[in-house]
């Protein structure tokens, strides 16, 4: 038996060339922030057993995300892939994914990351679990298995904070919890020879197309550019006591120290 | 090179080149400079699966193919050439001869064992006498009732000073001439088997290479690979493949050496711009880059060729002699371009100028490669 465990992990786009979002598998990688997130799935799962599921939702060529969750030791993974879930921003994302994790139930725990690489907004893990009605502790640092639920961390304004939580329940977990496990060969041989990744569409997901993609975003990108940061360097002259004071005097007018 | 390779294969690339950035590169110059073979990492690169790369599932390896491995091998040397050659070396020359010529009873017995890393394999052909004229060995295995008696002295064994299961070339007819050489598996641990003193080498200084003698060891029958008089062709076979690793390791130098001139090129400023202004410099890097491409595409070749089961033995000597000079020329260029900082042991450069030295002598000299290709090409 053990728990059901479903992981929302992202792939990211790695490198973009000269700002220009290029989606290409090449430039793709799995959220190195979602390593953590599928680490804290896999220890529980030792301790528990049972059975740990990745879902993302993504075009085709993220698929390999899924493996490389499964080469750390997931079971399976599901890939959200359909042209009308495009252009989705965090609402739409959430619409989707919220779906498919209620067509996945049973579950127990449903655990995301807090940021990602490429675009840092936190909330689609917070917004998927009020779609799901699925009580959440958000930037949990620890994650311990106890009796019939889990003990977990979270520190919030200098305090520690410390819940016990019972099943089913939604984490997001902050990529400082853990050193994630390493990948290995056979990880690697297994997850893309024998373990299959299923594909869903729209239509296995029973959402209207107007909830997810661009038609369901509630916010929209008008333009992306790079921003220029302004760097520059000055000497400080005098002696070298003349020069230190002076330092001292200027970090502690911009409140450095 | 990217849409070159399968997502699988790119997977294998960035997790083994991320383990190697963590793990390896730190500790990469004090490992050379203090010679020393550091086993808490071996260990984890064990459980990676990074000893059996290439040995079936069944036998306690990962199953992949000749591609995979070169890709492994080269993400190791980039970050330590020392240790992408003890993997080399132990899963081309020391493992695969196992599983290609080995009996049921001897794959049973030894490669699970090596394919986890919990024992390092070795290939003990050169002797004092005999090196790039390998049929010249004089070591001696001589059959009696129920054991063969081994007398060996083998010098420049890679994983020599770690190694527990050693491949040793012997003669065990003495009248026979080529046909009289014989592989015998000796573990280390056998009465009369001793490990000389390591090699104060040049550049792969994390290798504890050594000599290793034997001196009237007695050796099961059972521990004969393949048939009596098979020895040659087992080991040229073994170095078909080893071949195909070395000119990976190559290129792992190759490219972390370009990159290093690369990045230096760019920072360091004489006559008010970055070096990399200098045309001079700028062609330099050009050639570099042309040169390890080539130099990978041609080890790419070889693998391609032995997965899809093709004759590979020349292609793999071209790619081994190619990114062996390649990988010298590169350091070499990388040094030059980081001045007097390159030949400082302050910057990784030196490091691998001296590793690369030896690629062109370990597995078969260039000159020996240049004598292999020409017979090919020549049809003599
Ligand atoms: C770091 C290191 C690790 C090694 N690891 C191993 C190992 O694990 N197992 C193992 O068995 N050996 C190993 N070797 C030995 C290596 O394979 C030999 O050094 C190599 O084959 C050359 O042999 P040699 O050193 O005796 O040189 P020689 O054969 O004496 O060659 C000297 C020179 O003569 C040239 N030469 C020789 N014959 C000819 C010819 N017919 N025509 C033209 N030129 C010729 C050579 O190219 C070379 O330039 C290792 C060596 C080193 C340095």
């Amino acid at each position: 038996m053990g728990i059901q465990i479903i992981v929302c992990i992202k792939s990211i786009i790695a490198n973009g060339l000269n700002g220009q979002v290029v989606r290409s598998s090449d430039s793709r990688e799995l959220n190195p922030y979602d390593r953590p997130v599928l680490e804290v799935a896999l220890r529980i799962r030792e301790e528990l057993g049972g059975t740990i599921t990745a879902l993302s939702m993504g075009p085709e060529p993220c698929a390999f995300t899924l493996n490389e969750a499964m080469a750390m030791g997931v079971d399976r993974g599901v890939l959200l892939c359909d042209p009308a879930l495009a252009g989705a921003d965090t609402l739409a994302t959430s619409n989707a994914l919220a779906a498919a994790i209620k067509k996945l139930a049973p579950f127990d725990l449903v655990l995301f990351g807090t940021r990602a690489a490429d675009s840092d907004t936190g909330q689609v893990g917070p917004q998927t679990a009020v779609l799901l009605d699925l009580p959440l502790v958000t930037g949990a640092h620890s994650v311990e298995p106890k009796d019939d639920g889990l003990i977990v961390e979270r520190s919030a304004d200098g305090f520690l904070e410390c819940f016990e939580v019972c099943f089913p329940a939604g984490l997001t977990i902050l990529s400082s919890a853990n050193q994630p496990r390493d990948v290995g060969l056979l990880g690697i041989q297994l997850a893309f020879e024998e373990r299959d990744v299923k594909n869903w569409n729209l239509a296995d997901l029973d959402l209207s197309a107007d909830r997810v993609g661009e038609a369901g975003s509630a916010t929209n990108v008008l333009a992306l550019s790079r921003m220029e940061s302004v760097r520059k360097c000055e000497f400080l002259s005098g002696s070298a006591v003349e020069q230190v004071d002076a330092l001292i005097n200027r970090l502690s007018a911009s409140g450095m120290i | 090179m990217d849409t070159f390779l399968s997502e699988k294969k790119r997977t294998i690339r960035r997790s083994v080149r991320t383990f190697c950035q963590r793990e390896i590169q730190p500790i990469a110059k004090e490992i050379d400079q203090e010679a020393s073979f550091p086993w808490e990492v071996v260990e984890k690169m064990g459980k990676l699966g990074y000893f059996g790369i290439q040995v079936p599932k069944a036998l306690g390896g990962a199953g992949l193919d000749t591609v995979d491995y070169i890709i492994v091998i080269e993400e190791i040397s980039r970050a330590s050439a020392g240790l992408g050659l003890c993997v080399t070396v132990h899963n081309s020359v020391a493992v695969y001869p196992l599983l290609a010529f080995g009996s049921e009873e001897q794959k049973q017995k030894w490669v699970p064992p090596l394919a986890k890393g919990e024992k390092i394999g070795a290939f003990c052909l050169t002797e004092p006498n005999a090196g790039s004229d390998a049929s010249a060995i004089e070591a001696s295995a001589i059959r009696t009732n129920n054991h063969y008696l081994v007398n060996a002295n083998k010098v420049f064994v890679t994983n020599g000073g770690v190694a527990d299961v050693c491949l040793i070339f012997s003669r065990t007819d003495p009248n026979a001439g080529r046909k009289g050489i014989s592989v015998i598996v000796v573990e280390r641990g056998t009465p009369g088997f001793v490990v000389g003193d390591l090699e104060d080498l040049c550049g792969v200084r994390a290798n504890p290479v050594s000599s290793i003698r034997l001196y009237d060891c007695q050796v099961p029958l059972a521990n004969l690979l393949g048939k009596e008089g098979m020895g040659l062709r087992i080991g040229l076979a073994a170095l078909d493949i080893g071949r195909i690793g070395i000119a990976a390791q190559a290129v792992g130098i190759a490219q972390a050496a370009l990159g290093e001139a690369v990045r230096y090129a760019k920072q360091r400023y004489q006559f008010g711009v970055p070096i990399s202004k200098h045309q001079a410099i700028s062609m330099m890097v050009a050639d570099m880059a042309t040169k390890v491409d080539a130099a990978r595409l041609m080890v790419y070749r070889a693998a391609v060729l032995r997965d899809k089961g093709k004759s590979f033995s020349q292609a793999s000597a071209m790619a081994k002699l190619f990114a062996s000079e390649t990988s010298s020329e590169v350091t070499d260029l990388a040094v030059q371009i980081h001045g007097g900082y390159g030949y400082s042991k302050s910057y990784p450069v030196e490091r691998y100028y001296r590793d690369a030295r030896v690629t062109r002598i370990y597995e078969g000299t260039s000159e020996i490669h240049r004598m292999v290709i020409a017979r090919g090409v020549l049809g003599d």
